[in-house]
C-alpha cells in the first residue's frame, strides 16, 4: 500500500486552523517574524506528527495502548518523586528532553479505556465499570496532585466519556454526578490556594482588577471591544499594547475576537464544529467498538478543549490554563493534539483494510 | 480485531447503545456550543460599547505640557525675570538594570550622597515603575559633564531640562518683582487649576503673584497611546500650549540699581515715583534676598535661616514697613496751618529750644534753638517748637483730618499685596486701639508730638512718597502702580495701564503752596536748611528731612548709642520744583538723622535721575 492514509476533510480543516493560528500568533507576538517562523516550524512538525500517526493501523494503537499507558503511569510516578518544579507545579521530567508525561496521557487515555471496554462488550457490567474507573482515575489523581487541575479534568474527561458512551446506566450516571457535587467541598479543600483563588476570581473578577482578576477582565475587554467586525488585523489595542497577558498561548482567542470580531470567531468556531462533527461521523461509521470509542473520545475531548478555552477567555469558566486547540502556541500540547487527530484519521482510513 | 469474535447480534446491540449515546453527546455539543456563542454575542454585541470604552481608556493618556511663563521687563526693556533651562537627573525605574549598583556608582561619581540614596530607593518603591523620578535637581555643568561621560554605566538614567525662573538683576528687584515656588493647595484656591499642569511654578509674591494670571500661559495637551506599562507608543493629538504674556514695568533699572547701591549695608527702603502719572520708578527694600535661589527651591535649613534673620530680608519695607514719619510731615502741617489761618506768611514765632504746656512738668524739647522763624524758615530748619504750637492750636482732630487728605493712614492701592495702612492718630483711633480705659484717653501732649510726626503716627515709605507727590502736584496725584504695559503674546497687542488721577487738596490757596515749596527748597539750597550741603548748589529740588526716634533718650548721641536704638533717618523730596517729574522717599532704619543717613541717598537718586533724565523723556514719547 503506497497510498498515504489521510482524511482530506480533516486535513483541510487542520490546515485552515493552522493558517488562522499563524495569523493570530503573528499579531499576538507584536509582529515578530522570528516568533512566527518558530511557530510555523512547530505547526509543520505537528502536521507531520499527525500524518505519521495516521499511517499506523488501529490494530497497532490497540496493541500498544497498555504499554503506552504503563509507560505514562511510570513517568507520572517518576514526576511525583523526581520531577522538575516550575511555577509551584511539578509537571516536568527530564529524560534527555524535558517534557510533561501528562501530555502523552492525552493519547494513551482514550486508547487504553477504549481497548479495555472493547475487549468485553457493552453495556458494561459493574466490574468493568469499576476497572475502567480505576484506569481513568489513577493517572488523573497523579496529575491532579502535580497540581494541574485543567489537564487532569480533561484527561479524566477523555476516559470517562468512553464509559459514558459504552452505555453506563443512567442512574449510575446521576449518582456519580450527585457524588461529585457532594464531594465538591472536600475537593475545594484539597486544591491549592492559587487554584481556589482562580475559582473565586472567576466568580467575581472585578474584586481584584489589577491582580487575580486582571487576565479575565482584560480578556473580556479584548473580546467585547472587537464587536461585530473586529478592529482589524494587527490593530487590536488590547493585544498590540500588551494589555492582554499570555496572548500567544491561553488567551489567543481574545486576540482573534478583538481583531476579527464576532464574524471572525464564528468562522473559527465553525472550523472546530466541523472537526468535531467529522470525528463523530468517523466514530459512527467505524466497524469495530475500539475505533468507535477511541474516535468519539478524541472528538469529544477536542470539543471540550475548545469549550473550556473559549469559556475561560470569555469569562464563562474559571481560568484553568487550557490552550485553544490548533491555534495556541505550544510545543508538546499541539504535537499530542495533532497526533490524536492523526489517530482519528487512522481509524477512518484503515477500516476497510481490516479483515472481517 | 477483537470485534471479529462478537456475534452479529452483539455487534448490532453495541452499535445501537453507542449511537444512542452519540446522539445525546451531539445534543450536548450543540447546547455547549450554543452557550459559548450566546456568551460571545453578549460580549461582542450587547456589551461591546461598554467594553470598547474600557479598551480605549486602557490605552489613552492625556498629558499636559506646561507653558513657558511671560517675561518681565523694566520700562527700558531690560530683562528683570526670564526663564532659564535647568538640568536634572531623572530615572525610569523599570529601565534601570540594577538599581543598587547604579546608585552606588552615582555616589562614586560624587553626584549623590549616601543619605540621598536611601530616600531615592524609598521613592522608587512607592512610585510607578514606568514613571520618571527626579534623582538630582539643578545639576551644574561639572555634574552634567561627569554624567555624560558615564552614560554607559547608567542605563535608564537621563538628563532632563525644565524651565525655571531666573532674575538676572538678583537682589535688586527681589521685593517688588517677587519670586516663584511650587504650587500649593491654597494657590489652587486662588488661581484656576485648569491653567496648571502641576509641574510648573507659580508666582509666590509681589508682581509675580499679582500678575500671575497674565504671566502664566495656558498649558498644552497631548493625547498619548500607551501600552500596559504606560510607555508612550504614539502621539494621537496635540494642542500646543500658549506662552504667557510679557509685562513691562514702570520701574527703571538704573534708578533701582542706584537706590540699591546707595543703601548697601543699611536697612531701609527707597521709593521713587513719577508724580505726573503715578509710575513707580524705583522701589527697594534692604536687606534683600536672591529671588532666583528661592525660586529654584531652598532647603528647609536655608529657608529657616532667611526667615529667622533678625534683619528680616524677606520683609518688603517699602509697602509694609511702618515708621514714624517725623519731621517729614512738617510741610503738610505747615500747609494745614496756613489753610486753617493758624499762621500766615508774616507770622514769626520765636523758638527758645523748648515748648511748655500747662500741667506738664517737663518741656517738649527742640533739637536746636531756632530763634525767630516764620513758616518757610520753620520748614527749612525743621523747627519743632513752631510746629508744637501750631499742633496745639490746630487740635488733633483737625490735624488728623488734614493729614488724611495726603492719603496717610490708608493704603495707596498700589498693585502689590500686603500693603500696610500706617497710622494717623486721633481720639477715636486711640479709643479703638487701646484696651485699658485709662489709655484710651487722648492727652494734649500727644497732640504736641504728633505735630512733629512722632508718637503714634506711622507711615510706609510708599505712603510718604505718595503724599509727597500730592505736595509736588499741589493737590492731586496719580495712583501709584508698577505695571506699565502688557504685551499680549497671541495677538501682539500692547495694553497700557492707564494712570488714575485722584484729587486730594484742590482748594488750597496757591500762595500757601508757594510758601511750602519755598520752605522745602530752602531745606536743600539755603544755609540752615537741614539738608543744605548734601546736594549741589542751587539744585532744582524741594525736600524735607526727618528723624524719627526709636527710643526716647536724653541727649545721648553719637556712637555710644546701640545701633538698634539709633534714630531712623528719613528724606522726602521732588524735582524739578516747577512741574515735578520725580518724587523720592528714603528711610534708613537706625541710620541716625535724616540729614546724615537719608538725604545722601536721595541726592544720589536725584543726580542719577538728572543724568538719565533726557533719556527718560525720550522713552515716554
Amino acid at each position: 500500500m503506497h497510498q498515504l492514509h489521510i482524511d482530506m476533510p480533516l486535513m483541510i480543516a487542520v490546515l485552515l486552523a493552522s493558517g488562522v493560528s499563524a495569523i493570530a500568533i503573528f499579531s499576538a507576538s507584536n509582529s515578530s517574524e522570528n516568533f512566527l517562523m518558530s511557530h510555523l516550524v512547530s505547526i509543520g512538525l505537528s502536521i507531520l506528527a499527525m500524518i505519521v500517526a495516521a499511517q499506523f493501523s488501529p490494530l497497532f494503537y490497540s496493541r500498544i495502548s497498555p504499554w503506552l499507558y504503563a509507560v505514562c503511569l511510570i513517568l507520572l510516578i517518576a514526576v511525583f518523586f523526581y520531577g522538575e518544579t516550575r511555577n509551584n507545579a511539578t509537571r516536568w521530567i527530564d529524560i534527555g528532553i524535558s517534557f510533561q508525561p501528562s501530555e502523552l496521557l492525552k493519547i494513551a487515555m482514550p486508547l487504553i479505556v477504549a481497548r479495555y471496554i472493547a475487549s468485553g462488550s457493552i453495556p458494561l457490567n459493574n466490574i468493568n465499570i469499576v476497572a475502567s474507573l480505576i484506569l481513568v482515575l489513577l493517572p488523573t489523581a497523579l496529575i491532579f496532585k502535580q497540581p494541574d487541575l485543567g489537564t487532569s479534568v480533561l484527561i479524566a474527561f477523555s476516559g470517562l466519556v468512553i464509559i459514558f458512551l459504552s452505555g453506563i446506566k443512567k442512574r449510575y450516571l446521576f449518582s456519580a454526578i450527585t457524588l461529585f457535587l457532594g464531594c465538591l467541598p472536600f475537593i475545594w479543600k484539597t486544591i491549592h490556594p492559587f487554584q481556589q483563588q482562580r475559582v473565586l476570581t472567576f466568580l467575581d473578577p472585578e474584586s481584584d482588577p489589577l491582580g487575580a482578576g486582571y487576565h479575565i477582565i482584560q480578556s473580556k475587554i479584548a473580546i467585547g471591544s472587537g464587536g461585530l467586525f473586529g478592529k482589524g488585523w494587527l490593530n487590536g489595542t488590547q493585544g498590540q499594547l500588551d494589555f492582554l497577558p499570555e496572548r500567544t498561548t491561553d488567551f489567543i482567542f481574545s486576540i482573534l475576537a478583538e481583531e476579527f470580531g464576532l464574524i471572525g470567531v464564528l468562522f473559527i468556531i465553525s472550523i472546530y464544529l466541523f472537526i468535531v462533527g467529522r470525528g463523530l461521523l468517523i466514530a459512527i461509521n467505524s466497524d469495530d467498538l475500539f475505533s468507535r470509542l477511541a474516535a468519539s473520545s478524541i472528538s469529544l475531548t477536542f470539543f471540550i478543549y475548545v469549550f473550556v478555552n473559549i469559556g475561560m477567555t470569555s469569562g464563562l469558566l474559571p481560568v484553568v490554563g487550557v490552550p485553544l486547540p490548533l491555534i495556541s502556541k505550544g510545543g508538546t500540547s499541539s504535537l499530542t493534539l495533532m497526533a490524536s487527530l492523526g489517530i482519528l484519521m487512522s481509524l477512518h482510513t484503515h477500516k476497510r483494510l481490516i479483515p472481517k | 480485531m477483537i470485534d471479529n469474535f462478537k456475534t452479529k447480534q452483539t455487534q448490532e446491540a453495541e452499535r445501537s447503545v453507542f449511537l444512542n449515546r452519540i446522539i445525546f453527546s451531539s445534543f450536548a455539543i450543540l447546547l455547549l456550543g450554543g452557550l459559548i456563542i450566546s456568551r460571545l454575542i453578549y460580549l461582542m454585541v450587547i456589551e461591546s460599547d461598554a467594553l470598547s470604552l474600557r479598551s480605549v481608556n486602557n490605552t489613552l493618556r492625556t498629558q499636559s505640557i506646561p507653558a513657558p511663563r511671560g517675561l518681565i521687563f523694566d520700562r527700558n526693556n531690560e530683562v528683570i525675570a526670564e526663564n532659564k533651562p535647568k538640568f536634572q537627573l531623572e530615572m525610569i525605574p523599570e529601565q534601570v538594570n540594577q538599581l543598587d549598583n547604579s546608585l552606588l556608582s552615582l555616589t562614586d561619581l560624587g553626584i549623590l550622597s549616601k543619605d540621598e540614596i536611601i530616600t531615592i530607593e524609598e521613592r522608587v518603591r512607592k512610585n510607578y515603575q514606568f514613571k520618571s523620578i527626579v534623582v538630582k535637581r539643578n545639576l551644574n555643568e561639572r555634574e552634567i559633564a561627569i554624567l555624560a561621560n558615564n552614560r554607559m554605566l547608567l542605563k535608564g538614567f537621563d538628563i532632563k531640562s525644565r524651565l525655571t525662573r531666573n532674575y538676572p538683576q538678583n537682589e535688586i528687584y527681589a521685593h517688588v518683582v517677587g519670586y516663584m515656588g511650587s504650587i500649593s493647595k491654597s494657590d489652587y484656591e486662588r488661581f484656576d487649576p485648569s491653567f496648571y499642569t502641576g509641574k510648573e511654578q507659580i508666582g509666590k509674591s509681589a508682581i509675580e503673584r499679582e500678575y500671575e494670571h497674565i504671566l502664566r500661559g495656558a498649558p498644552g495637551k497631548r493625547k498619548l497611546l500607551v501600552n500596559v506599562r504606560g510607555r508612550v507608543m504614539d502621539e494621537i493629538e496635540k494642542d500646543a500650549f500658549s506662552t504667557g504674556n510679557d509685562i513691562i514695568l514702570t520701574l527703571n533699572s538704573e534708578l533701582q540699581r542706584t537706590a540699591y547701591e546707595s543703601m548697601s549695608g543699611k536697612k531701609g527702603s527707597v521709593v521713587a515715583l513719577d508724580p505726573r502719572n503715578g509710575e513707580i520708578l524705583a522701589m527697594i527694600s534692604v536687606p534683600s534676598f536672591d529671588p532666583t535661589a528661592i525660586s529654584l527651591g531652598l532647603t528647609q535649613a536655608e529657608f529657616d535661616k532667611l526667615n529667622s534673620d533678625k534683619k528680616r530680608p524677606l520683609f518688603n519695607r517699602a509697602i509694609a514697613g511702618q515708621y514714624p514719619p517725623g519731621s517729614t510731615v512738617k510741610p503738610m502741617l505747615a500747609l494745614g496751618a496756613l489753610d486753617m489761618g493758624i499762621v500766615d506768611s508774616e507770622y514769626y514765632h520765636t523758638c527758645e529750644g523748648e515748648f511748655r504746656l500747662p500741667n506738664y512738668s517737663r518741656p517738649f524739647g527742640d533739637w536746636s534753638t531756632h530763634g525767630s522763624v516764620n513758616t518757610k524758615r520753620a520748614i527749612q530748619a525743621s523747627c519743632d517748637v513752631y510746629f508744637y504750637e501750631s499742633a496745639v492750636e490746630m487740635g488733633i482732630e483737625r490735624m488728623s483730618a488734614f493729614l488724611k487728605k495726603f492719603n496717610l493712614g490708608k493704603e495707596t492701592e498700589i498693585d502689590l499685596a500686603s500693603e500696610k495702612n500706617g497710622v494717623v492718630p486721633n481720639k477715636e483711633w486711640k479709643k479703638n486701639n487701646f484696651k485699658s480705659k485709662q489709655n484710651q484717653n487722648w492727652y494734649l501732649g500727644e497732640t504736641v508730638i504728633a505735630g512733629i510726626g512722632q508718637g503714634y503716627m506711622l507711615a510706609t515709605p510708599l505712603q510718604l512718597a505718595y503724599a509727597t507727590s500730592i505736595i509736588a502736584n499741589k493737590g492731586y496725584a496719580y495712583k501709584p502702580h508698577i505695571l506699565k504695559q502688557i504685551y499680549l503674546n497671541d495677538t501682539g497687542e500692547i495694553l497700557t495701564n492707564e494712570a488714575e488721577r485722584t484729587d486730594h487738596l484742590m482748594e488750597i490757596d496757591q500762595q500757601y503752596w508757594d510758601i511750602v515749596f519755598d520752605g522745602m527748597n530752602a531745606v536743600v539750597n539755603e544755609q540752615r536748611g537741614t539738608a543744605y550741603g548734601v546736594f549741589p548748589e542751587n539744585s532744582n529740588i524741594a525736600g524735607k528731612t526727618g528723624t524719627s526716634q526709636v527710643f526716647s533718650m536724653d541727649k545721648r548721641s553719637g556712637d555710644d548709642v546701640p545701633e538698634e536704638l539709633r534714630d531712623h533717618g528719613l528724606f522726602i523730596g521732588f524735582a524739578p520744583i516747577n512741574n515735578p517729574e520725580i518724587v523720592i522717599a528714603v528711610i534708613v532704619e537706625n541710620g541716625g538723622g535724616g540729614r546724615v543717613a537719608a538725604a545722601p541717598v536721595a541726592e544720589r537718586m536725584f543726580s542719577k535721575f538728572l543724568e538719565i533724565g533726557g533719556r527718560e523723556v525720550d522713552q515716554s514719547n
